[in-house]
C-alpha cells in the first residue's frame, strides 16, 4: 500500500529476522537453483481471452501485496465475486511479508513456475515485469471493451500500466504529492492558510516562520531512496527541466533547471534549517501528528492516520513556479500474468476490471483512505461520504490534474533514482554542493541507463 | 552375513575369504554411503550447487526477470571502477577496526572476571550471554529505541546531564559507532563463553608457582593466562573478523546503509545491488570477491598464529 518502491508509508516494514551466516552467494544462487529446476521457456504466444469458456471451473491465485488491515477489504470483495460467479475460486494472499518483498517473490516464482495470476506491483517494477515475458498483453482486450472506460484512469496511471506500449495490468492505487498543513501551528506562527496560487518562496517563508521550539516547518526525505528522489521531480518539472533526454537514454536533470530545483530545497534545509530531514521515511508522519512538523509534503496515505489522531489540518496543492503547480504521481498496479490458459486469463481480467469499477473501488481504495482510481468517482455518493470522512481528500483528487508528467518507465530508472536520491540526501545534509551532486548523479544515472539498455 | 559364511565353510577359506571381504567391503561401503547420503545431498544441494550457480551468475547480467546474458568478466571490471564499492569496503574496515579489538579484549576481561566462585555467578554469566541469543532484528529495534534522537533513552539521559543532543544513527559520523556499540552488546557474550572455556584449561600449577615466586595478579594474567588462551584468541579473532566482513542484519534493521551511505557495508552493498538494483550478476561477483578476501584473510591469520605460538589454532 505504498506509493514508491522504497518508502513504506502505511505498510509496516518491520523486517523478518535475517541471519546472514553463509553469505549472500548462496542466497543469490538459491534462486538460480530454482531457475534451473523450473520452466525454462517464457511462455508461447499471448493467451487469447476470446477463446475462454467462461462457465468452466477455474482457480485464480492473487498476490495482493496488502497488509493484514487492508487484506480484510480484499477478502470481502473476493467473497462477493465468488458469490456472483460460483465457478470461480480465488486464492487471495498478501504474497510476501511486505510490498517491497513482492518483487523478489515474483522473480523467484517465475523461476519456479509458481507465479500467480494477478499481483500487486509498484509502478516502477512495470518494465521488469513486462520484460519477463510472463505478463498478459491486455492492449487489444481493453481497446475492444467499452465497459472498462479506460480513459477514466489518469494519464500517468495508464502510461505506467503500459510499459513499452503494452498494457500489462490495471491501476491499483493512485496518489500524488501535496502539502498537508497543521492549522494550529500555522495560527501560532500568525500565518494565513496558504492559497492555491502560492509559490516556493511563500512555502519557504512559511516553513521558516513555523520553525522553532522543537517544531520543524516542513519535512524532506534523506533516505536516498525513491522517496527522496521523487520529491525533486515536481520542482524540476515546474522549472521546465526534464528527467531524461528525448531518446530516454541519458539523464537530463543536470541542467540549470535541475540546479534551481535542488537549490530551493537546499536553501531551506541547510540555510534556514526549517526542514525535518527524515532518514527513514517513516518518522515524519508520526512527528506531524505530534504537532512537531508544520507542513508535510506528502501523499493521501497520511490522511487516514492524521484524521485518527484528531489533528486540525488542511490540504493545499504544491507551491508553484511561475504559476505551474505540477506534481508527481506514483501509480501502483494490478499486473495480470499469462499461464497459457484462456479461462484463467479471462477471469483474471474480469476480476480486476470489476474491482476497479467505482462500486468496488469505494470498498477498497476509498475504504482505506486512498484516492479513487477513476475520475468519474467524484460524482458518486460514496465519494461524498469519503470527502466528509477525510477532509482535504478532494484537494488530492483535484491535484491529479497537476500530475501531467509520468515518471520514466525505462528499466534503468531504478539506478537513476538511487543515484539522484543519494545526491539529494548529500546536498540536504550540507555534505556537497548542488552542482557537484547533480553532476555526479547524472554520471551514475547515465551508466545505469546504459547498463539497463544493453 | 558374509562373515558367517566364511566361518561356516573353512575348507574354501582362501577364495571364500577373498570374495567375502569384497562383498563385506562393498556392503559396508553401501551402508556408509546410505548414512552419508542425506547430509551430502543437503550440502551439495544447498551449498555447493548454489555456489557453482553463483559463479555462473557472476559472469552474467541478469535482472531476475528477463533472460540472463553472458558478459564474461564485465562484472569484475565494473567493480574496479565502482567508487561506492570502495567506500563500502572502507566502512567495513572501519567497523572491523572498531569492533574486533574491543570484542576480543573485552571478552577476555569479562571471562576473567566471571571465572571465579562467588554468589550468583550463574546469573551474571547468563546475563552476559542473553544478548547473544537475541536476533539481529531485536538488536536493531532496540538500537532504534535507545538511540532515537527525539525520544531515545540516551538523548534523554544527555538532556538530564545537560550534555548536547546527538544525532546517533542519523548522524553520518556517529552511526557506525552506534552500530559497533550494539554489535558489542550482542556479541560479547559469545567471546566471553569461548574464553571461559579456555580459562578452565589454564595450568593452575603454573599459576600457583608464579604466585609463590612473587608474581602479581596482573603479571600472572599477562604472562601465563594470556599466552595459554592463545588458541582461543586465534579462533575468536578469525571468527569475529568473518562476522565483521559479513555485517548485514544490524545495518538492515537500523540505518539501511545511511545516513548518506555512512553505514553501507560490503554485504549490505551487494544485497542492495542484487535485490534493490536488480543487478544479480554484479551482486554475485561482489559476493565471490568477498569470499576470496575472507578466505585469504583467514589463512593469513592462521599462518600468523602458527608462527607466533607454534601451536595448532583451535
Amino acid at each position: 500500500m505504498s506509493h514508491t518502491p522504497t518508502s513504506p508509508s502505511r505498510r509496516s516494514v518491520i523486517p523478518r529476522g535475517r541471519r546472514w551466516v553463509a553469505g549472500l552467494a548462496v542466497a543469490v544462487a538459491g534462486s538460480l537453483l530454482l531457475a534451473a529446476c523450473g520452466e525454462s521457456t517464457t511462455g508461447g504466444p499471448a493467451t487469447d481471452l476470446e477463446k475462454a469458456s467462461p462457465d468452466d471451473k477455474v482457480t485464480l491465485t492473487w498476490w495482493t501485496g496488502q497488509d493484514d488491515s487492508s487484506e480484510v477489504y480484499i477478502d470481502k470483495l473476493v467473497d462477493q465475486f465468488e458469490a456472483e460467479h460460483p465457478n470461480v475460486t480465488i486464492k487471495a494472499t498478501p504474497g510476501s511479508a511486505t510490498t517491497d518483498d513482492l518483487l523478489g517473490q515474483l522473480s523467484a516464482s517465475f523461476a519456479g513456475g509458481t507465479y500467480p495470476d494477478i499481483s500487486y506491483a509498484y509502478g516502477s517494477w512495470a518494465s521488469e515485469l513486462a520484460d519477463s515475458g510472463r505478463t498478459l498483453d491486455l492492449t487489444d482486450t481493453i481497446a475492444g471493451d467499452e465497459d472498462v472506460s479506460w480513459d477514466e484512469f489518469s494519464e500517468a496511471a495508464r502510461a505506467t500500466a503500459a510499459p513499452g506500449g503494452k498494457t500489462i495490468g490495471f491501476p491499483a492505487v493512485v496518489d500524488n504529492l501535496a502539502v498537508v498543513y497543521n492549522k494550529e501551528l500555522l495560527a501560532d506562527a500568525g500565518l494565513d492558510e496558504p492559497s492555491p496560487d502560492w509559490t516556493w518562496d511563500d512555502f519557504r517563508d512559511y516553513a521558516k516562520a513555523m520553525t522553532g521550539d522543537g517544531v520543524y516547518g516542513t519535512n524532506l526525505s534523506v533516505s536516498g531512496g525513491e522517496d527522496t528522489t521523487w520529491r525533486l521531480w515536481p520542482l524540476l518539472w515546474q522549472n521546465g527541466g526534464e528527467i531524461l533526454d528525448d531518446d530516454q537514454t541519458a539523464a537530463a536533470f543536470d541542467s540549470p533547471e535541475g540546479e534551481a530545483a535542488l537549490e530551493t530545497l537546499r536553501a531551506m534545509a541547510v540555510d534556514d534549517k526549517s526542514v525535518y530531514l527524515d532518514q527513514t521515511d517513516e518518522k515524519y508522519g508520526p512527528l506531524f501528528r505530534e504537532n512537531r512538523i508544520g507542513m508535510m509534503v506528502t501523499g493521501p496515505w497520511e490522511i487516514y492516520d492524521t484524521v485518527k489522531a484528531g489533528i486540525d489540518y488542511g490540504v493545499q496543492q504544491l507551491p508553484g513556479t511561475d504559476g505551474d503547480h505540477t506534481t508527481v504521481s506514483g501509480p501502483d498496479l494490478w499486473v495480470l500474468y499469462d499461464h497459457q490458459d484462456a479461462n484463467r486469463a479471462y477471469w483474471s481480467y474480469e476480476l480486476i476490471a470489476w474491482l476497479t469499477q467505482n462500486d468496488q473501488d469505494a470498498q477498497f481504495n476509498l475504504a482505506l483512505g486512498n484516492l479513487p482510481l477513476r475520475s468519474s468517482a467524484v460524482d458518486t455518493p460514496a465519494f461524498a461520504t469519503f470527502k466528509e470522512e477525510y477532509p482535504g481528500a478532494e484537494v488530492f483528487v483535484a491535484n491529479q490534474e497537476n500530475a501531467t508528467i509520468p515518471r520514466p518507465t525505462v528499466a534503468g530508472y531504478v539506478g537513476l533514482s538511487s543515484a539522484v536520491g543519494r545526491s539529494v540526501a548529500e546536498v540536504l545534509q550540507g555534505a556537497t554542493s548542488v552542482e557537484d551532486a547533480l553532476a555526479e548523479a547524472a554520471e551514475k544515472a547515465d551508466n545505469a541507463l546504459k547498463d539497463a539498455a544493453q | 552375513m558374509a562373515r558367517s559364511a566364511t566361518v561356516a565353510v573353512p575348507e574354501d577359506a582362501s577364495t571364500a575369504t577373498g570374495a567375502g571381504r569384497r562383498t563385506q567391503r562393498r556392503s559396508e561401503q553401501l551402508a556408509g554411503m546410505a548414512f552419508v547420503a542425506p547430509a551430502v545431498i543437503v550440502i551439495v544441494g544447498l551449498g555447493i550447487f548454489p555456489a557453482a550457480w553463483a559463479t555462473l551468475l557472476a559472469l552474467q547480467k541478469w535482472n531476475g526477470f528477463s533472460e540472463p546474458r553472458f558478459v564474461g568478466a564485465d562484472n569484475f571490471e565494473r567493480m574496479s571502477r565502482d567508487t561506492d564499492l570502495v567506500a563500502a569496503a572502507w566502512h567495513t574496515l572501519l567497523y572491523t577496526g572498531l569492533f574486533m579489538p574491543v570484542s576480543v579484549v573485552g571478552g577476555l576481561l569479562l571471562a576473567a572476571a566471571l571465572n571465579r566462585r562467588i554468589r550468583f555467578m550463574g546469573l551474571y554469566r547468563t546475563a552476559i550471554f542473553v544478548p547473544y541469543v537475541a536476533s539481529a532484528a531485536v538488536t536493531g529495534l532496540l538500537a532504534n529505541f535507545v538511540f532515537n534522537p527525539e525520544v531515545g533513552v540516551v538523548n534523554n539521559v544527555f538532556r538530564v546531564l545537560g550534555l548536547p543532543q546527538q544525532g546517533w544513527l542519523e548522524d553520518p559520523s556517529q552511526a557506525m559507532v552506534v552500530l559497533v556499540i550494539m554489535s558489542l552488546w550482542g556479541q560479547l557474550g559469545f567471546v566471553t563463553v569461548i574464553y571461559l572455556a579456555a580459562l578452565q584449561d589454564v595450568d593452575t600449577a603454573c599459576l600457583e608457582a608464579a604466585e609463590v615466586d612473587g608474581a602479581s595478579a596482573s603479571q600472572r594474567f599477562r604472562h601465563i593466562t594470556v599466552p595459554q588462551v592463545a588458541p582461543a584468541t586465534a579462533f575468536v579473532v578469525i571468527w569475529q573478523t568473518i562476522q565483521c566482513i559479513q555485517l548485514f542484519d544490524l545495518v538492515y534493521t537500523t540505518t539501511r546503509g545511511g545516513p548518506i551511505g555512512a553505514t553501507t557495508t560490503l554485504v549490505y552493498y551487494l544485497w542492495e545491488q542484487a535485490f534493490r538494483q536488480l543487478s544479480f550478476g554484479y551482486g554475485s561477483a561482489i559476493a565471490w570477491v568477498l569470499f576470496v578476501v575472507t578466505m585469504v584473510m583467514t589463512l593469513v591469520l592462521v599462518a600468523i598464529q602458527r608462527r607466533r605460538g607454534g601451536e595448532q589454532p583451535a
